[in-house]
């Protein structure tokens, strides 16, 4: 094979690549990005919902899945078009602050207290989550905190504050900065308590084959109220504002709350419980 | 024709080792000159200055036509070749290796095509154009190197030990090829040997290379 | 049958089709890039002597140790919306990704096709001085001598760019049927602990790397050798 031969052959590759991506980028479906959760994506609702929603409307969504403090900052930095995260009070604030505009419940699925299958603190039978706390606190633990700002972590934090209580530093809380799978296997390697989300909990616990219960649940502090909001179009006027709001629109429908609530993991458990105003 | 080469006065040192001390010598053209020598006294040096591969610290190299020194420009250069010891065949077919001398002349293809049949017909190796020139023996890699040189019918041609560490079979051939260049007349040879005998029977003239100098046989 | 779908774990052969389609596809377009850039620096390199050339070569082989998620966090910042071009909406997309592996990719191929050229035995640019090449022409017969070497380190640019995670997780965003590459999709399943899909990605990627080595084991057996043993893969 002459090298003329390989020297266009390339050449030509290159121009098509190019050309393609060029092509794709003018031909393609409205993009709508949506930062969000991993264990919101983790959940498959995602997975679930989008082909609903793309086929009525037309509009793809793509799903950036980030810790919620990172999609939060996504967000306000403009990379994607609206959010879907579970840390009500963080994005209450960030609305204040002028980043999105918007902003409407949309569904809550509620935190557990999970801890080792013979429960040693013996937290089943409290009903409050922060006297469950208060409990761990003073038998040392051990306790696994994601440490990572997500919403679970910010509503563990908020827990630690309202018992009065500070772990952090106390050898017995460990701070893993992982998402919620991982935390949940490390607890159960610890034999220790742990903050899960429901949702999470459902769908991992027979697969990873943890040896753990829920000891605590239904107190009203453990709701974890999901939101969607927009990225402000006045901070970023690249935003699709108009698609995102026919997504949140239809979202906090009754249409989009009723495919919401019929959504059901791979052990038909229903996940998420719409309440949208 | 009638391309000459004179050599005046190369001087040459490598590593304050003197290689060349004051070498001279006129070239007759159309002579076949055969050198002989010690190992590694520095012939290889000498020919390759004289091929202008590589500078002498002093002296001249000239090369003249119809009494005139002329250019050492392309276009000289392309009218002389040398073939190394261990002609760096290139890692492509034995076709395309004659070939590249042409190539770069821009010689068109039908030409080209008949004059590299024609010069691997007489090396011998023309049954084994298509083959992968590094696949060669050691013989057949001399007799290729030969042929590249032959097939841009040099008016001046270096041949530095076109025998050496070959079988006798094959020194055979070549020196049969060589002959048979004489014989066409035109070129004139320049070549390094070990063997008396061949020098003998190659050579016009013999010249000996020792300490240095070039003496006449 | 149905238990090797269910082996699957929920992915289906649509999905993963379409997974190693793109992973494919990226890192094609990523060499193709990293090719035009890395090429005519190797040979400039090892063909020309100019002041500062040691100086560049050195900056080239500290190139190739650079922490890909450095490169990660670099690109993200220069094409997040704030970033200096964040104009050209590129976060996110499959075209980060390629560039993400460009910038990775190319200083391998620069410095083992700079090697590869320079390996090249110097007997080789005098056999075309004698038969009278030009200096251009010197340098394109030396280029092609060299050019199994040349294609090799090609070949581990390419495995280079098919194995980054990091980078690619970052300014990708690992969407799923979008910038959902083979490496990002088994740092998810692994994450989520479905390990039995991250496996079969797994092997599908060991498959193509085996492949590849194969590939690379012929071609250097019909080029001269020059030494050139390369293990590519990360």
């Amino acid at each position: 094979m002459g090298y003329s031969f390989w020297l266009k052959t390339w050449m030509a590759g290159l121009m098509l690549t190019l050309m393609l991506a060029g092509v794709k980028a003018a031909a393609e479906t409205i993009h709508l990005r949506c930062a969000s959760t991993t264990s919101t994506e983790n959940s498959g609702l995602f997975k679930y919902l989008l082909p609903i929603f793309e086929k009525k409307t037309g509009i793809h969504v793509d799903v950036v899945a980030v810790g919620t403090g990172a999609a939060i900052e996504i967000g306000k930095r403009g990379d994607a078009d609206m959010l879907m995260v579970h840390a009500k009070a963080q994005e209450l604030q960030a609305v204040q602050e002028g980043y999105f505009v918007n902003r409407h419940d949309l569904m809550y699925n509620d935190f557990v207290i999970i801890g080792p299958a013979g429960d040693p603190l013996q937290i089943k039978g409290l009903t409050s989550a922060v006297d469950a706390f208060k409990k761990i606190y003073a038998a040392g633990g051990p306790f696994v905190s994601r440490g990572d700002k997500s919403g679970t972590n910010v509503k563990e934090l908020a827990l630690w504050k309202a018992a009065g209580l500070d772990p952090k530093g106390k050898p017995w809380y460990l701070e893993v900065g992982q998402g919620m799978e991982k935390t949940q296997r490390l607890a159960n390697e610890k034999r220790a308590y742990t903050l899960s989300d429901r949702g999470t909990w459902l769908a991992t616990k027979d697969k990873d084959r943890l040896e753990m219960q829920i000891v605590l649940e239904g107190d009203p502090s453990l709701f974890n109220q999901y939101g969607v909001m927009v990225v402000n179009p006045e901070k970023h006027p690249q935003v699709k504002y108009k698609e995102a709001m026919t997504f949140i629109n239809w979202l906090t429908s009754p249409e989009g709350q009723q495919t919401i609530a019929a959504f059901r993991d791979a052990h038909g458990n229903q996940l998420f419980i719409p309440n949208a105003k | 024709m009638g391309l000459r080469l004179e050599a005046a006065s190369l001087r040459k040192t490598y590593n304050s080792n003197p290689v060349l001390r004051d070498c001279s010598y006129a070239f007759a053209a159309g002579r076949t000159y055969a050198f002989l020598g010690p190992n590694g006294s520095g012939k290889s040096t000498l020919f390759r200055i004289l091929a202008l591969l590589e500078q002498a610290d002093a002296g001249q190299v000239n090369y003249l036509e119809n009494g005139a020194a002329l250019g050492q420009n392309l276009e000289l250069r392309r009218r002389f070749t040398l073939v190394l010891p261990r002609p760096g065949i290139f890692n492509t077919t034995v076709f395309h290796n004659v070939a590249y001398g042409l190539k770069i002349r821009g010689v068109k293809s039908g030409e080209l095509e008949v004059r590299v049949r024609e010069i691997l017909a007489s090396v011998g190796l023309a049954h084994k154009r298509g083959q992968r020139a590094l696949d060669l023996s050691s013989g057949e890699t001399k007799r290729l190197g030969l042929a590249r040189a032959m097939v841009l019918a040099p008016e001046i041609l270096f041949l530095d030990e076109p025998t050496a560490n070959i079988d006798p079979r094959n020194t055979e051939i070549i020196e049969d090829i060589i002959l048979r260049m004489k014989a066409g007349g035109r070129a004139t040879i320049l070549m390094i040997t070990h063997d008396p005998a061949q020098a003998d029977r190659l050579g016009d003239e013999l010249l000996y290379f020792k300490d240095g100098r070039l003496l006449a046989g | 049958m149905s238990d090797l779908l269910s082996f699957l774990g929920g992915l289906d052969l649509q999905e993963l089709w379409g997974i190693v389609w793109l992973s494919l596809w990226v890192s094609a377009a990523a060499l193709m890039l990293a090719t035009a850039i890395a090429l005519p620096l190797a040979a400039l390199l090892a063909l020309r002597r100019f002041p500062g050339r040691d100086a560049v070569i050195n900056t080239l082989h500290t190139f190739m140790g650079l922490p890909p998620v450095v490169v990660g966090l670099f690109l993200y910042l220069l094409l997040s919306r704030q970033g200096l071009l964040g104009f050209l909406s590129l976060l996110y997309t499959p075209g980060a990704m390629v560039l993400a592996q460009t910038i990775l990719a190319w200083p391998i191929v620069a410095s083992l096709a700079h090697a590869a050229i320079v390996n090249v035995d110097p007997v080789i640019r005098q056999a075309a001085v004698t038969l009278g090449a030009t200096p251009r022409q010197q340098a394109v017969t030396i280029i092609k001598e060299a050019r199994y070497g040349i294609i090799s380190a090609i070949m581990a640019g390419f495995g280079r760019a098919n194995a980054e995670v990091g980078a690619v997780l970052i300014v990708g965003g690992n969407i799923a049927g979008y910038t959902r590459v083979m490496t990002t999709a088994i740092a998810l399943e692994t994450d989520k602990g479905n390990f039995e899909l991250g496996i079969v990605l797994g092997i599908i990627l060991l498959a193509l790397a085996l492949l590849a080595n194969l590939a690379l084991r012929r071609l250097q057996r019909r080029g001269r050798g020059a030494g050139l043993e390369m293990s590519s893969w990360a």
